[in-house]
């Protein structure tokens, strides 16, 4: 959908984006990771045509206008504009039929449960409703495409279980999402797809499900110490880590499990627990931004 | 596009009216009304003067506050819905125009039941289009002062080469006798050195530039500043000869060149609204 090829931009001696290749899949959500000031918010702004690229290009393929929603980073509105006129002008920007707008707006505050809201001064909003708000505002017009800066950032728990959700039905309905955030769990149940930047280059991209089973552990539990046959197991592989009672096992190496069952069983181990460890999100992102 | 100008004018019109800085635009127009008309029946050449350059001014910060305004981090999710960016600026100079306008009509209008200048309707109607040419000029440079368009240094280039104009229009001759000593000395120093293949051609170029450089300058200047002139003189006659009556049209040119400068810098360049 959009191909970002070799893109650098740089603010006075600052490089935010170094020399950055990216392919945005149609239908994808997007997670985009990385510690404060790793170049995010400056792609989203290069996508978005807020900035241009000191250096290569940024394509877009088969995109109609209106082709981009954007919910920004910062929860800034026009304060005095109550919430459904302030939908109606994003309406009006948006090639909405103007007999149309009011459906389009009501639709959209459905969509993200704010229709109790609507004659509230945004003013009045609480941060929850504002950043609702920011994605209200980015879905009406229907855009192909929508770039989430954030989207539940200073939000609690319910809050942010209420964002995933609105983000899980989108990709229900076929959006291109970008998203940064901070909120690891967010990322792993949303998307489809991780990015991890830091200093403005991409360190690690693959699809979620792949990073997450990237290097499976397995855990093994047994009713008795198990010094008696440490030695023998650890000659196994070096990745068999041998605690009290457990096993673990960082390495995907074939049978290497059932080798290690055999020997436990042998020796008059009741096995207790057996427990296939999927690599957290936390680890990967630890990992790539080490 | 109408739509969307016509949604951005009237956001950025409310935004601006419902503020403090709206009131005190409303109060200044008052206070100018004031000031200026303290004398009953003037002429009607100072009532087009002094609405006119109150519109021109008026029009210039009015372009400045908006454009402050539409350059607001607020505004990145109403841009990223635009096909061009250019509808933006379009937005911001339209509503500058109209409120301009509008805010020089009130005063005209206040000073004309108030003891005012009697004007014949033909004369009435032939002052708003000069007014209205001056404040699209005049709307049209300060978005080149104002942030949401300048670009590097591209408002010191346009105002630099607006002031260098304005200083040779009263010093031109001064000006030109002095680069024409320098290239004269500087023909001397070649001599000096031994090259005078060189001193006479830097001699001739001096008394050249002195001469003939001079008239040209002139010319040009009076050339460029002939719209604002022909209108004060008009202004002043009560009435447009044929050729004066272009000079709304030619500053409407001007306007238009100094617009589209504005659109191409704000079209291509990285957006840092406020925060």
């Amino acid at each position: 959908m959009i191909e970002v090829d070799r893109v650098t931009k740089a603010f006075y001696t600052v490089v935010a984006v170094n020399d950055l290749s990216l392919d945005v899949p149609e239908g994808e959500v997007i997670g985009v990771l990385g510690p404060n000031g790793a170049g995010k918010t400056t792609l989203f702004k290069l996508l978005a045509g807020f900035l241009k690229p000191d250096k290569g290009r940024i394509r877009a393929k088969r995109l109609q206008w209106p082709a981009i929603g954007y919910k920004p980073e910062r929860l800034l509105f026009p304060n005095q504009m109550r919430v459904l006129a302030y939908l109606e002008m994003v309406a009006a920007l948006s090639n909405v039929n103007s007999r149309d707008i009011r459906r389009v707006v009501y639709d959209s505050l459905s969509r993200v449960n704010l229709l109790d809201a609507s004659q509230k001064q945004i003013r009045d909003c609480s941060k929850g409703m504002r950043q609702r708000l920011g994605l209200a505002q980015a879905l009406i017009g229907d855009p192909p495409l929508l770039i989430l800066d954030e989207p539940s950032n200073g939000l609690d728990p319910d809050g942010q279980a209420i964002i995933a959700s609105h983000i899980q039905q989108l990709r229900q309905m076929g959006k291109t999402i970008l998203l940064s955030s901070h909120q690891l769990h967010e990322v792993t149940q949303v998307c489809t797809h991780l990015i991890i930047m830091n200093q403005g280059q991409i360190l690690y991209e693959r699809p979620m499900a792949e990073a997450l089973i990237e290097q499976p552990h397995a855990l093994i539990r047994v009713n008795q110490p198990l010094a008696p046959v440490a030695a023998l197991l650890q000659s196994l592989h070096p990745e068999v880590v041998i605690q009290e009672q457990e096993i673990v096992l960082n390495n995907e190496a074939m049978g290497l499990r059932r080798q290690v069952l055999s020997i436990l069983l042998a020796a008059g181990y009741d096995i207790l627990k057996v427990e296939q460890q999927r690599v957290t999100l936390a680890e990967v992102y630890a990992e790539a931004t080490r | 596009m109408i739509q969307r100008i016509a949604t951005l004018c009237r956001y950025l019109t409310t935004s601006l009216l419902f503020s403090l800085t709206g009131v005190i635009y409303l109060i200044g127009t008052l206070v100018y009304y004031w000031l200026a008309f303290q004398q009953p029946s003037p002429e009607v050449s100072y009532f087009v003067l002094v609405i006119g350059l109150f519109g021109g001014a008026v029009t210039f910060l009015l372009t400045l506050s908006i454009a402050s305004r539409a350059n607001q981090a607020i505004n990145f999710p109403l841009l990223v819905r635009l096909p061009s960016r250019v509808e933006y600026l379009a937005a911001v100079f339209l509503t500058a125009v109209t409120l301009g306008l509008l805010l020089q009509l009130l005063v005209g209008l206040i000073a004309l039941l108030h003891n005012g200048p009697s004007l014949s309707l033909s004369q009435a109607v032939e002052i708003p289009p000069v007014w209205l040419a001056i404040n699209i000029l005049a709307a049209a440079l300060a978005l080149h002062a104002s942030e949401l368009v300048t670009a590097g240094w591209s408002r010191v280039y346009l105002y630099g080469a607006l002031a260098v104009l304005l200083f040779l229009q009263s010093n031109h001759s001064q000006v030109m006798s002095w680069i024409g000593g320098r290239f004269l000395a500087l023909g001397n120093w070649f001599n000096g050195l031994g090259i005078t293949a060189l001193n006479f051609p830097l001699r001739n170029l001096a008394n050249w530039l002195s001469v003939n450089g001079n008239e040209w300058l002139a010319r040009f200047i009076a050339f460029v500043f002939w719209p604002i002139q022909a209108i004060t003189e008009a202004t002043m006659n009560g009435y447009f000869s044929r050729a004066q009556a272009l000079a709304p049209a030619v500053l409407l040119l001007y306007a238009t060149i100094i617009f589209m400068l504005a659109a191409d810098l704000f079209a291509n360049k990285d957006l840092h609204l406020h925060e």
